[in-house]
């Protein structure tokens, strides 16, 4: 059984040197960009996503849809809990997930899930951990009609809704049931891969990095049998981006 | 896995009479093959991302010792655990051992190439683990009992028939062959009790992160995903040189992985894991463990000349572009990874002696050099295994070269070295081969160049060089 240091040692003598030696600092790679650097990029991809939010989110609302979402554009809260309802119930939706994102509280959509007649139960999943919880919330995940997220992030180049998995934010909600729809608003959207990596790196270096992250565009998909693309396999068969445009009721 | 790279030849022939293998094998072109020129074409800075991408693995291959080092030590500090495997043995031994170890009766796999130089689900299963293949060619093709087709697509070679057949037990011959959707849903109706009741996954690895220890995972189907959030412990199994140094550099792979590999800007699923889950998750991995493998790679790297196939992110472009592959098809090639890559990886793993045919089987075109998304020079190392093997460089045993065709070379050299020998020489070869051709072609050559002509006809040396052709011209306009 090989242990690290004699693994690694080998991979030295494989390179022809004896010892581990530092990589020179005159690479293009960004490992050796400094903190201030990462940090600029970080405040400067934030402060665009929110000075050019108009322009990013019609950019969003193309690559969206390009990545198969079903976009929706709501003026503001109101509209966007109809369109929300209006989804559930064409699913005949009777068990609604969602998460915690302050997005959902805002409109508020228990409320108006509550008054649609079709859904009989709306969850806030997954903001506790127990062990004895465990299984009570994968099986309510898998069991479920409808997931509902806000985003953590928007990646317009891409038409990706980014998820930071944690309390209030559960990793199966935006997975297991078969349509999924995620809530996006003003200032969520990064322009590219390059603005969200920059601010991961940033939050990195500050400590702050999350447990985990998943980029979504798109319903699950697969082209494994005769090069055919087929929507839905493992992940949701649907899925609905509601892009509200204004921070107003 | 076994190599079983000595049957090159018989398989190929095979493939290429297999007429709806063909036909599936089309699918390799107008799908990837196109969609990667298309996305290449939609991507601006296309030519920048290659050259900035081959700088990144350039430079991480180049201190791997160092970045494998950071990479283990942050995966410990974020709580997960790292073990080196010095060989597909030991890695599946220690997942099998894990599994013993924690009770575990349900594993969940997601497409790996290094789980298959394991044989890992195989393994498992003989252990007693119910392991599945959660990818839907894989899973597929883990029904039918064979080894990848493709790199991305497994299943490529398998026709709707033989989907049929392999996930409805009640398909019969003549029986409407369900569509494409049909067969996905009834895989999906099927693995989604699995992924309901597993508690272990294994994973692949499509970019390891030395700063921060984090792994991602890239995939359509959203398996990576449901291994990351159902069981309680991930196990994700990487080749040693999956790293890239830092979080930033994922932009940039993870734009030509992806355009390279499928032609789409993105991939459904891009999922990064920065360790177990966190304590106020409900959701997500108790354990994550990672696996870390050489497995005949150090053979790889220790080459200058031939190091830089360790670049290599697997995105299945140089299959793709490949005219072989394309007619050959995956199985041919006999080990873990087919076509242009596999060419030169499989036979300095698996060992040159048997694998001879794999980089011989190359018209060396280039388009696979053109088609990667790092760069990797294909070609040159397929010469360069070429050269080894003919002349037993890596090991005197397995020179293939025999005397005859060196003695061949040779005077080949002597003669290329003088106008005057040339001439003499060229005039003798055409005097010696003109007996064996017809109407300037030589059809089958007479040993010891029979080997020539058995799948190409010969030229005829011409009686005449050029040179004394345009000399007698000359002479006779003046």
């Amino acid at each position: 059984m090989a242990d690290k240091v004699s693994f690694i040692k080998q991979v030295t003598k494989a390179l022809g040197r004896t010892k581990i030696t530092r990589p020179k600092d005159n690479y293009d790679t960004a490992i050796f960009e400094d903190r201030n650097l990462a940090r600029a990029n970080a405040a400067q991809a934030v402060a665009d996503a929110n000075s050019m939010a108009a322009n990013l989110i019609d950019q969003m609302v193309q690559s969206a849809d390009d990545a198969g979402w079903k976009v929706h554009r709501a003026d503001n809260y109101e509209e966007s809990a109809e369109l929300i309802v209006g989804i559930c119930k064409d699913h005949n939706a009777k068990s609604v997930l969602r998460s915690a994102h302050s997005v959902l509280t805002d409109i508020p959509i228990d409320r108006a899930l509550a008054a649609s007649g079709t859904v009989l139960e709306v969850t806030e999943h997954s903001s506790q951990s127990s062990n004895r919880h465990i299984e009570k919330s994968k099986a309510a995940a898998f069991n479920a009609d409808v997931g509902i997220t806000g985003v953590d992030y928007a990646i317009a180049e891409t038409g990706t809704v980014v998820l930071h998995p944690r309390a209030g934010v559960s990793r199966l909600v935006s997975l297991a049931p078969p349509t999924h729809i995620a809530v996006l608003r003003p200032g969520d959207v990064l322009a590219s891969l390059d603005e969200l990596f920059a601010i991961q790196r940033d939050d990195f270096l500050n400590g702050k990095l999350q447990g985990s992250m998943n980029l979504i565009s798109g319903p699950s998909k697969t082209a494994d049998i005769e090069g055919t693309t087929v929507t839905g396999i493992h992940g949701p068969l649907e899925v609905h981006l509601i892009v509200i445009e204004n921070n107003k009721y | 896995m076994k190599p079983l790279t000595i049957n090159f030849r018989s398989k190929a022939a095979q493939t290429i009479g297999d007429e709806q293998v063909q036909n599936s094998l089309e699918h390799v072109y107008t799908g990837f093959y196109q969609g990667r020129i298309n996305a290449a074409a939609d991507t601006p800075n296309w030519e920048e991302l290659r050259t900035k991408g081959k700088a990144i693995k350039d430079h991480t291959i180049a201190h791997l010792d160092h970045y494998l080092d950071m990479f283990s030590e942050k995966v410990e500090q974020s709580g997960g655990t790292v073990f080196f495997a010095d060989n597909a043995e030991e890695a599946r031994q220690y997942i099998t051992e894990l599994a013993k170890d924690r009770d575990i009766e349900t594993v969940i796999k997601s497409k790996s190439m290094v789980s298959e130089e394991m044989s890992l689900a195989e393994n498992m299963n003989d252990s007693g683990f119910e392991t599945i293949e959660t990818d839907l060619g894989e899973y597929i093709i883990q029904l039918a009992g064979e080894t990848p087709y493709h790199l991305i697509a497994p299943a490529v070679h398998k026709s709707r028939k033989d989907v049929a057949e392999l996930l409805d037990k009640d398909f019969e011959d003549g029986d409407r062959v369900p569509d494409a959707t049909e067969l996905t849903m009834l895989a999906r109706e099927q693995l989604r009790d699995v992924f309901a009741r597993a508690d272990m996954s294994v994973t692949g690895v499509n970019f390891a992160v030395a700063e921060s220890g984090s792994i991602t995972l890239v995939t359509n189907e959203g398996n990576g995903r449901m291994s990351t959030s159902v069981p309680r412990i991930h196990v994700a199994v990487m080749g040693m040189e999956k790293i890239v140094p830092s979080i930033q550099d994922l932009s940039t792979m993870l734009r030509i992985l992806i355009r390279s590999a499928t032609g789409q800007r993105i991939s459904t699923y891009v999922t990064m894991v920065n360790g177990p889950k966190t304590p106020d998750e409900e959701e997500g991995p108790d354990e994550f463990h990672v696996v870390i493998m050489n497995n005949g790679r150090l053979k790889l790297l220790k080459d200058p000349l031939l190091r830089e196939s360790l670049n290599c992110i697997r995105c299945g472009a140089c299959l793709n572009a490949c005219p072989v592959y394309r007619k050959v098809g995956g199985h041919a090639y006999g080990w873990v990874y087919p076509g242009p890559i596999g060419a030169i990886v499989t036979p300095v793993i698996t060992g040159l002696k048997d694998a001879t045919n794999l980089p011989a089987a190359s018209s060396l075109c280039g388009a696979c050099h053109e088609a990667c998304p790092v760069k990797i020079n294909i070609p040159r190392m397929l010469l360069e295994l070429r050269h080894k093997t003919a002349e037993g460089l890596s090991d005197p045993d397995e020179r293939t070269s025999k005397f005859v065709e060196r003695a061949i070379w040779k005077t080949w050299r002597i003669g290329m070295m003088g106008r005057g020998r040339f001439d003499w020489g060229a005039r003798l070869a055409y005097l010696f081969m003109r007996p064996f051709s017809i109407n300037g072609w030589i059809r089958k050559a007479p040993p010891p160049i029979s080997g020539w002509t058995v799948s190409r006809d010969f030229p005829l040396i011409a009686g005449r060089s050029l040179k004394s052709r345009l000399n007698h011209r000359h002479k006779k306009e003046i």
